[in-house]
């Protein structure tokens, strides 16, 4: 008797957990998430978030030297700090590679911004993804440092995809590795452009290029920044690994091999600004004189 | 209360494990499942309620920190951690190592699972891809088994209530 109705209620139990469970898919779904489940899922990344910049850093000493490095305001007091910061670095890092290393990331992050125009906030990565099934790292910083949601990142050697989620401290990134993440690309020789997707562990998936674009394996390819797009233009991608002609000959794909190396990104550049192509100094490219 | 307040402690301990140690650790690129893991060890422990309930607490903490349809991991969980209660109650000769190959098929059912509600919700989900982090997602679990399986218990036992568990 006792056993049966235990049974049972375990039984209801469940099915209004699974009746629960299909509420919030269905709300979240029809894209409803406010109200309750907005400050619940933030009042959770907080915590978490504070919990992996704390593991994060017992496990990378070498990370707590950049919180000193909180936010750039205008290109010449940030030119003015980053140097100021690259050289008390550099003093320390004499016998430290690892440091080091963290220098050149940080040096070369410094050049990306400075001939792209790029105006933002520097963050560590504290984090990656809960799952298998997305691409995404968690960053030290949030909207208290001035991140919104879609903001572009980059790293010293291209484009690492955009912001997706944010609370006061931390912000949740989207690799342009997840098969969620369309950046429009532009092939560096041609001109012509098309959508990068991510392919997960994979290479890059570049289609919509017409089937007679010439495409150079090698060949760099940039973010196209249309006009309202995402992100800002010419930041590097990656480089052609393998052209496919799908459909007999009606498509063409294209892989790209990102420029960032994923797996040992530490430190990123939330871009909050970035100065049109027409006032700033064009990148030097070796396009020939007509 | 106090079997809520150390549940969650749980919980959000292998979310954070997950997204920064074994991160970095990964078996052939793919993390192993740690709330998978919690939810299949506490219904083999307490039973299908308390496996339910710890799977939907769990699943939806995941579901939260993710830019995926919320509620597929705690639907996913609660179906997982209710099936692992009752297949207990069937096990007549418990032997050390049942946890280790409970964990390591219900992890690759429950990520299949999830992979496909996933898809029919629209998220771009490779077959490839999702059979191979199911199996290799369990495995990874499985390995782990040894070492939280005590741990978790240890949580348990301490946060049992002396009456008889009733929801």
């Amino acid at each position: 008797m006792a056993l049966s109705r235990r049974v049972r209620s375990t039984r209801l139990l469940v099915i209004s957990l699974v009746m629960a469970s299909l509420l919030v898919i269905t709300v979240d779904y029809r894209g409803g998430t406010s109200g309750p489940f907005e400050v619940a899922g933030r009042a959770l990344q907080t915590v978490v978030g504070t919990l992996q910049s704390g593991v994060s850093r017992v496990l990378q000493p070498i990370g707590s030297f950049f919180s000193g490095l909180v936010h750039i305001g205008s290109l010449q007091a940030q030119n003015h700090r980053l140097q100021q910061e690259i050289q008390d670095l550099r003093e320390k890092a004499q016998h430290d590679t690892s440091l080091r290393r963290l220098i050149d990331e940080f040096n070369s992050l410094y050049k990306l911004q400075q001939t792209y125009g790029l105006q933002g906030v520097a963050a560590t990565v504290i984090g990656q993804s809960v799952n298998n099934f997305q691409w995404s790292v968690t960053i030290n910083r949030g909207s208290g440092d001035g991140i919104k949601q879609d903001m572009p990142v980059v790293s010293g050697d291209g484009l690492v995809g955009h912001v997706v989620s944010v609370t006061s401290n931390t912000s949740i990134v989207l690799l342009v590795l997840d098969p969620d993440s369309f950046v429009d690309g532009r092939l560096s020789s041609s001109g012509v452009t098309g959508g990068v997707q991510g392919e997960r562990n994979k290479d890059l998936q570049m289609s919509l290029v017409p089937p007679d674009t010439k495409v150079f394996p090698g060949e760099q390819v940039v973010t196209s920044g249309y006009q309202s797009g995402l992100y800002p233009p010419e930041i590097p991608i990656g480089s052609v690994s393998h052209v496919y002609i799908q459909d007999g000959g009606l498509n063409k794909l294209i892989t790209i091999r990102p420029a960032v190396d994923f797996s040992a990104l530490e430190i990123v550049l939330v871009v909050t600004g970035y100065l049109a192509p027409t006032t700033r100094t064009p990148p030097p490219s070796p396009t020939p004189s007509p | 209360m106090r079997r809520a307040l150390s549940w969650s402690a749980v919980v959000i301990t292998a979310l954070v494990l997950q997204s920064t140690v074994f991160a970095q650790i990964t078996l052939i690129g793919v993390k192993p499942e740690l709330v998978y893991l919690v939810t299949i060890v506490l219904a083999l422990l307490e039973g299908p309620s308390a496996g339910a309930v710890a799977g939907f607490g769990g699943g939806m903490a995941q579901d939260f920190l993710l830019n995926q349809p919320k509620g597929i991991t705690a639907l996913t969980l609660t179906l997982v951690g209710y099936a692992v209660g009752m297949i207990r109650q069937y096990v007549v000769t418990p032997s050390p190592l049942l946890p280790v190959f409970v964990v390591a098929g219900a992890t690759a059912v429950g990520v299949l699972f999830y992979g496909a509600v996933a898809f029919l919700l629209g998220v771009e989900i490779g077959g490839g891809y999702l059979t191979r982090a199911a199996l290799l997602s369990g495995l990874y679990n499985a390995i782990l088994t040894p070492v939280f399986y005590p741990i978790i218990r240890r949580v348990a036992e301490s946060s049992r209530t002396k009456k008889v568990f009733r929801w």
